[in-house]
């Protein structure tokens, strides 16, 4: 009886002892700021319940395009960890003042393979204004590969920050990798039963995926919810004449009318979102399966 | 016993201005060598606290202690700059944090230091007033320049133009105050701090222009090449960073290649500090890495030769001193012959005399050492910025 006592009583001690230390752990989170949430996505998978992970970008906006205020950069300056998707990505990172040491370029380990645009159209985005995608192509996580090293260059921030949730990160690594490595495949499954298909898409956004799964990928600069004009319906027309593409790659659905004309010319729409901003409903990996389900449609037309 | 002090108190106070010059005289004397050495003291206190707080230092190869005192310091002779690739190379180590310098500029006789905002947390820096640089253009003060410029948040500040005849028009950029540090008892409180990236700007190396055409126009084909037209860079360079023109400003160049004045490294270990230390041991290299606390031990040591210099010639001083006051009672005492012969008349001892005389040596002594105590006391405060000014600055 009272060696049942004391092994009842060494339990409770250390009952309270883990409860007392996922507690402290729990009153000093981490807090996360990410760029975009690719990366938001990856630090919630990452740290689990020890952090708390900001994306400042509002939810309306493309966050390749959103331009923090004073009051964004001083909530960033006060953060743990802020994750930047490099490549030319943040285009504020010049104009800000943020804490180096804090701050992680998340595409660094891959930056001899950015892809360079050149000569890129100027258009507009409806209220956002006009732009360019001239410079690096910054959709680096649409090639999963990438996106693992991403997801790792936030582990090892993670774990510099905080030693002791190591084991924790390492594990919540390899299922986050074990994820995008599946989706990874099965795109390259999906574009090795047909290469060299081609395909059109509706913005400049999909080079690092044409790149990984060897897609012949030809780009308008068309908004889903914007009619083009019809001097670009021409230029597609010339278009579709030498790459002959039976689906048009779109970032969020097209608008009826811009899709039913598409397809009178034989060209179907397909949405392949780049996930960018926070999804209303479901999550990164939810997205990325529905896109992979998109292309092997796409790919079985 | 108390009748002789009571008379030695008469006497002095009948004799004011003789006794006034003499406590005068004598305070002086002993407050000189003891406020000089508060001061040697604060000047050793804060050197070796912020040399200490700071463990490596990279820099242009020189002289380790123009270094040390542009970096540590932020002195007005400055150091020869070394490219931004050097903190880069520090972080590429994985051995020490880098937190880079730039410290060429002033800003009406103040120095105007770049740093990344890691630098704050470094020196344990906070916001007393306002908060810490946001975005391009934003400065935040020292207590002392705060104070001394009587500007605080939501003011703005021109920085100087590097060089009067540089023809390529560093133009003075207009600084918006977002802060004042809490005073933090160090060079730092004498600074306004910009983010690097802003130094660049006031360096030239990076601008903001007008353009010709705001609005592009859209190409005839989607396909085909973006056309917009810049004004010439040289027409309508921005003095002043603002919300609406904040985008326009852009850097030329290859950021890695701009110019700092030292990176400050933070080892993670002993081990990383050593191996990170073998990194810059090749003589010929144009940086250098230093241990401040060495160059400053090293400068202490010639500063106090010089100190105990000081202390040997007034040593001398002070003896010379005490003789010209003992000529001073000794003439007293002839001065004073018939009020002698008058206490002796009285029938009082030759003992009662020079009890007197005791009495008046000691009172002087005692007001003395309260004016000495009083000035040390009255100077103690300032002993710190003495010793910035005169030995830090």
């Amino acid at each position: 009886m009272p060696t049942f006592r004391i092994l009842s009583l060494v339990i409770a001690l250390v009952a309270a002892a883990s409860a007392g230390g996922a507690s402290a752990i729990g009153e000093h989170k981490l807090e996360i700021v990410a760029s975009n949430y690719p990366l938001a996505y990856f630090a919630e998978r990452l740290a689990g319940p020890w952090a708390t992970v900001i994306l400042p970008a509002p939810a309306d906006v493309d966050p390749a395009y959103w331009r923090p205020d004073a009051k964004a950069v001083g909530a960033m300056q006060k953060a743990d960890l802020i994750l930047l998707n490099g490549a030319d990505y943040e285009k504020w990172r010049a104009h800000v003042a943020l804490p180096r040491l804090k701050t992680v370029d998340t595409s660094a380990g891959f930056r001899d393979r950015f892809i360079r645009i050149e000569n890129a159209v100027v258009h507009s985005h409806g209220p956002a204004g006009q732009h360019s995608h001239e410079g690096i192509a910054y959709t680096t996580w649409l090639d999963f590969d990438q996106a693992a090293q991403q997801a790792e260059a936030v582990a090892k921030a993670l774990i510099a920050k905080r030693p002791e949730l190591k084991t924790a990160v390492l594990d919540a690594l390899r299922s986050l990798q074990a994820d995008l490595s599946g989706l990874d495949g099965e795109i390259k499954r999906i574009a090795a039963v047909k290469p060299n298909l081609p395909l059109m898409a509706s913005h400049p956004v999909y080079q690092y995926l044409a790149r990984r799964y060897g897609l012949n990928l030809k780009s308008v600069h068309w908004e889903p919810g914007e009619m083009p004009p019809e001097k670009e319906w021409t230029e597609l027309d010339k278009t579709l004449a030498g790459h002959p593409a039976k689906t048009m790659l779109w970032e969020a659905r097209p608008a009826a009318a811009i899709a039913d004309k598409l397809g009178a010319k034989g060209v179907a729409s397909a949405v392949f979102d780049p996930c960018a901003n926070r999804p209303e409903a479901g999550d990164f990996l939810v997205i990325m399966k529905q896109n992979v389900e998109n292309l092997r449609t796409s790919f079985q037309r | 016993m108390r009748h002789d002090f009571y008379l030695a108190w008469r006497y002095l106070r009948h004799h004011r201005t003789r006794t006034l010059i003499l406590v005068l005289c004598l305070s002086l004397i002993a407050a000189l060598p003891l406020g000089l050495h508060r001061v040697l003291d604060a000047g050793e206190y804060w050197m070796t606290r912020r040399a200490e707080a700071t463990p490596l230092l990279v820099g242009a190869r020189g002289s380790a202690v123009d270094l040390t005192l542009g970096a540590l310091y932020f002195s007005e002779a400055g150091v020869p700059s070394i490219r931004m690739q050097e903190a880069d190379r520090i972080a590429a180590t994985g051995w020490a944090d880098p937190l880079p310098i730039y410290a060429r500029y002033r800003v009406q006789g103040q120095p105007l230091i770049g740093v990344t905002l890691d630098y704050f947390d470094f020196r344990g820096l906070v916001p007393a007033q306002g908060e810490l640089p946001a975005i391009l253009g934003d400065c935040v003060l020292g207590a002392d320049v705060a104070e001394r410029l009587g500007l605080g948040p939501g003011d703005t500040l021109a920085s100087s133009s590097g060089n009067a005849f540089d023809l390529a028009g560093t133009y003075p950029l207009k600084l918006h105050v977002t802060g004042v540090l809490a005073k933090a008892h160090s060079p730092d409180d004498h600074a306004v701090f910009v983010d690097l990236q802003t130094a660049w700007i006031i360096e030239g190396l990076g601008h903001g222009h007008a353009e010709t055409q705001a609005a592009p126009t859209q190409p005839d084909s989607p396909f085909g090449a973006a056309t917009v037209r810049r004004a010439d860079a040289g027409l309508l360079t921005y003095t002043e960073i603002t919300p609406e023109n904040l985008g326009s400003f852009h850097f030329h160049g290859d950021p890695a290649t701009y110019p700092i004045s030292a990176v400050i490294a933070l080892p993670h270990d002993a081990r990383s500090a050593t191996l990170l230390r073998g990194r810059y041991l090749d003589d010929k290299s144009a940086t250098e890495m230093i241990r401040p606390l060495d160059v400053t031990r090293g400068l202490l040591e010639n500063i106090f030769r010089v100190g105990a210099l000081f202390d040997g010639i007034l040593l001398l001083v002070v003896a010379i001193a005490f003789l010209l006051v003992a000529l001073v009672f000794a003439l007293s005492l002839r001065l004073r012959q018939r009020e002698i012969e008058t206490i002796y008349l009285l029938g009082c001892a030759r003992l009662a005399v020079m009890r007197l005389l005791f009495a008046e040596i000691l009172l002087i002594a005692l007001l003395a050492g309260a004016v000495c105590a009083a000035v040390l006391y009255t100077a103690a405060p300032h002993a710190s910025d003495l010793a910035r000014h005169f030995i830090l600055s």
